[in-house]
């Protein structure tokens, strides 16, 4: 039995694959998370009140969504709906993490696999036109950073936002960085939509080069956003089956009778299915459980991915191909958004702490966030973080292994097998802080 | 973007963190025309700091043994060493699990084989390896990230976060009790204080300017205390923060003790004093940008 160690960059995190293989076959194929920091132990006894600080720095990269679900969970507790106003806010935040984040994968984690750069900011050393790698990275840089000044506007920080709090947020919008945020946006949108149809034709190269768009089976996917619409702020999550029919639909209070959880020896990550089947989460999963996605040009996008490969869609590529629907989804979202008064009313409501359990529904970039507290005096007893990466962690495991199998023959190890791992992980684009917390 | 071979070289060393230090450096994108980024797991696929490397900024703690590693070969082959973030520094958030309970469950796991083997506790990233720059902030903003690259004497910042913020203080509003966002509503422009938020921006060095308490949050200290604070036990740190709430409000210096001893507070107000290193000499504060 030979073990073959692949360390992994540009992803989210410390993680590696192993895969053990034997007489030209592939046994098995793990995806180990290798780091944790225990934030499910070490928020016991927070006073609630403090946990939307905190649980942002869980992931730098999906902080945005650990914010707004902990202020919604602490609402479910306290029994306080926020004015539409600071859901509106909110909405614009998640969308800005949605923009910087499919950015970061399709440009900073993804592309480089397809014009052979070792990283965006070396796409010049690329064997391809050093003129025109440059200008690609750029005007991708520049996409990235409007989701980041998005945060900022709706959030405060970029990073940890700040400016959600229990009972709404702490302020509006002013009009004046309003209009600028709009402006910067309706005039990135064209350059996002080229980015994007660039993005696609290099695909569709890598995949005439490499043969195949990532030849796994169907799955069962899971999502919370709509059907009509990629809502990121919604309270009910999705499960659709491999032929394309809906199986089940629950709020997060009851996440456990349909969701199955287990630990793993190799990793500090654990792995959830649905009821024992191996599901999907993140774009893909979103995109094939909606007919729609609620604005023109992402929809455009939407049919000609439908058209192409059909619905659902099963190839592991597609994933990257979906994070640029919604890339352009989330643009014409928040330009209909800034369009509009955002200072309308007041953004936040009045609370009193209660005891209780509570939930909070977000759907993060990488798929259904939930977040589960026990209050009880006004400190947190049990915290619960159910992480959108570990849903996708038998399907990860699963792709990695047909992955070996095109790779690894009697004959011997064909070398595309590295790249070839690299690929199938940053398409699921797993998070292994938030896996592991 | 361009690849000048002359330019200085650094690295990023991702220990145990969020990320989020790293994200904030791919933001602060100016250093692309005057470094070169030769190593940085989550965007560049190199698996080892080259031997060539001058800088090496460091973000996360030392959570596992496989961190400890990593961080003395990288910090043998560089000329400087930078802490960037809370985690480099103290150990950061991960720090709020240095209470028995939590230790006992790091250490249940340390018979598991394949993954890393995780410490007791969280370190700060000077507790292996001697540091030249410190960097604090929970991200520091990008703006900080090009302060510390570019050299400190190229960065200009106000000592407290205060003199960023802009937020009135007014002598007429006196809070009797921390309300915090129970009530409802932060008012624009004036002192959050004045409005019974535990806001800690009195004492924290400035250089963030005030992102968070311009939209209305309290500053949770994640820069660290001021120059005038550093160099000196915590104590001090939470007596002048005391203070200032005693002459600004009528809220019980008890109520104000306890508040300050709170987790979202001691993430990040340890940082430079009584972080649980040990007998480590305090970190002189030219070496704090
Ligand atoms: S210092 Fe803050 S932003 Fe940086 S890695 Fe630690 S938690 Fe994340
Ligand atoms: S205002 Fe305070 S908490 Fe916010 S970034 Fe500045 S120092 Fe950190």
């Amino acid at each position: 039995m030979t073990t073959l160690r692949f360390p992994l960059s540009r992803i989210e995190g410390h993680a590696r694959v192993e895969m053990e293989v034997q007489d030209g076959k592939v046994v098995s194929a793990q995806f180990q998370a290798i780091e944790m920091r225990g934030f499910r132990y070490f928020m016991l006894g927070t006073p609630a009140e403090q946990m939307p600080v905190i649980v942002p720095r869980i992931c730098g990269v999906c902080s945005t969504a650990h914010h707004v679900a902990s202020v919604k969970a602490l609402e479910d507790i306290f029994e306080v709906e926020p004015p539409k106003l600071a859901k509106e806010i909110r909405e614009l935040l998640l969308l800005g993490q949605l923009i910087q984040n499919q950015a970061t994968s399709l440009f900073i984690f993804t592309m480089p696999d397809r014009v052979g750069a070792s990283s965006i900011f070396h796409m010049d050393e690329s064997e391809a036109d050093p003129e025109q790698q440059l200008s690609l990275a750029q005007r991708a840089l520049k996409v990235r950073q409007a989701g980041t000044n998005l945060i900022t506007l709706a959030g405060g920080q970029f990073i940890h936002p700040i400016k959600a709090i229990i009972g709404g947020v702490t302020s509006g919008i002013k009009p004046e960085p309003a209009q600028k945020m709009l402006a910067e946006m309706e005039a990135l949108l064209p350059v996002v939509c080229t980015l994007f149809d660039e993005y696609w034709e290099m695909s569709l190269k890598m995949k005439e080069r490499i043969g195949t768009w990532g030849d796994d089976q169907p799955a069962y996917y899971i999502a919370s956003t709509g059907r009509t619409g990629l809502e990121l702020n919604s309270d009910m999550i999705r499960i659709l089956g491999p032929n394309g029919t809906e199986r089940a639909s629950f709020p997060p209070r009851q996440f456990r009778t349909y969701l199955d959880y287990q630990d793993t020896e190799y990793s500090y990550a654990g792995q959830t299915s649905y009821q024992g089947e191996v599901m999907r989460a993140n774009s893909l999963a979103r995109i094939n459980l909606a007919n729609a996605t609620g604005t023109p040009l992402a929809d455009e996008y939407m049919q000609k991915l439908t058209h192409a490969f059909g619905k659902p869609a099963h190839p592991i590529l597609l994933f990257d191909l979906c994070r640029g629907i919604e890339l352009v989804y989330a643009f014409e979202r928040a330009i209909e958004m800034l369009s509009q008064d955002l200072e309308y009313e007041d953004p936040s409501l009045p609370y009193a702490l209660k005891d209780g359990e509570g939930f909070g529904l977000v759907e993060a970039p990488r798929g259904p966030l939930i977040h589960h507290y026990t209050v009880k005096e006004g400190l947190i007893t049990d915290a619960e973080f159910i992480i959108p990466t570990t849903h996708n962690m038998l399907a990860i495991e699963r792709a990695l292994k047909v992955a070996g199998d095109r790779y690894v023959t009697p004959e011997g190890i064909n070398l595309e097998l590295e790249k070839a791992v690299g690929r199938v992980v940053r398409a699921f684009d797993p998070c292994i802080a938030c896996a592991t917390q | 973007m361009s690849l000048n071979p002359t330019l200085p070289r650094f690295a990023v060393l991702q220990l145990s963190g969020c990320a989020g230090c790293e994200v904030s450096l791919i933001n602060a994108s100016e250093w692309v025309e005057k470094y070169q980024l030769v190593y940085m797991p989550l965007v560049v696929s190199t698996h080892a700091v080259p031997e060539d490397t001058e800088i090496l900024l460091v973000s996360g703690g030392v959570r596992n043994d496989e961190d400890v590693w990593n961080l003395r070969h990288a910090a043998e082959i560089v000329d400087r060493v930078i802490a960037v973030g809370t985690c480099a520094i103290s150990g950061g958030v991960a720090n709020l699990g240095d209470r028995d309970d939590v230790r006992a469950m790091f250490m249940s796991q340390a018979s598991r084989h394949h993954v890393p083997h995780l410490l007791p506790k969280s370190h700060p990233i000077d507790a292996f390896v001697d540091v030249d720059l410190y960097l604090p902030g929970c991200p520091p903003t990008p703006e900080l990230f090009m302060g510390a690259l570019t050299g400190p004497e190229n960065f200009e910042a106000s000592s407290i976060v205060c003199q960023e913020c802009g937020r009135k203080k007014l002598k007429d509003m006196r809070p009797t009790h921390l309300v915090g966002f129970q009530q409802g509503e932060v008012l624009p422009d004036i002192c959050l204080i004045n409005q019974g938020y535990l806001c800690v921006g009195s004492s924290t060095r400035g250089g963030c300017r005030a992102i968070c308490t311009r939209p209305g949050h309290p500053c949770v200290g994640c820069r660290g205390p001021s120059n005038a604070y550093i160099e000196k036990e915590s104590s001090v740190w939470f007596d002048r923060v005391q203070k200032v709430f005693e002459n600004m409000t009528d809220i019980p210096p008890e109520e104000i003790r306890e508040a300050l001893h709170s987790p979202q507070l001691s993430m990040f107000l340890f940082q430079f004093t009584d972080y649980q290193g040990g007998d480590r000499p305090p970190r002189p504060k030219e070496k704090v940008l």
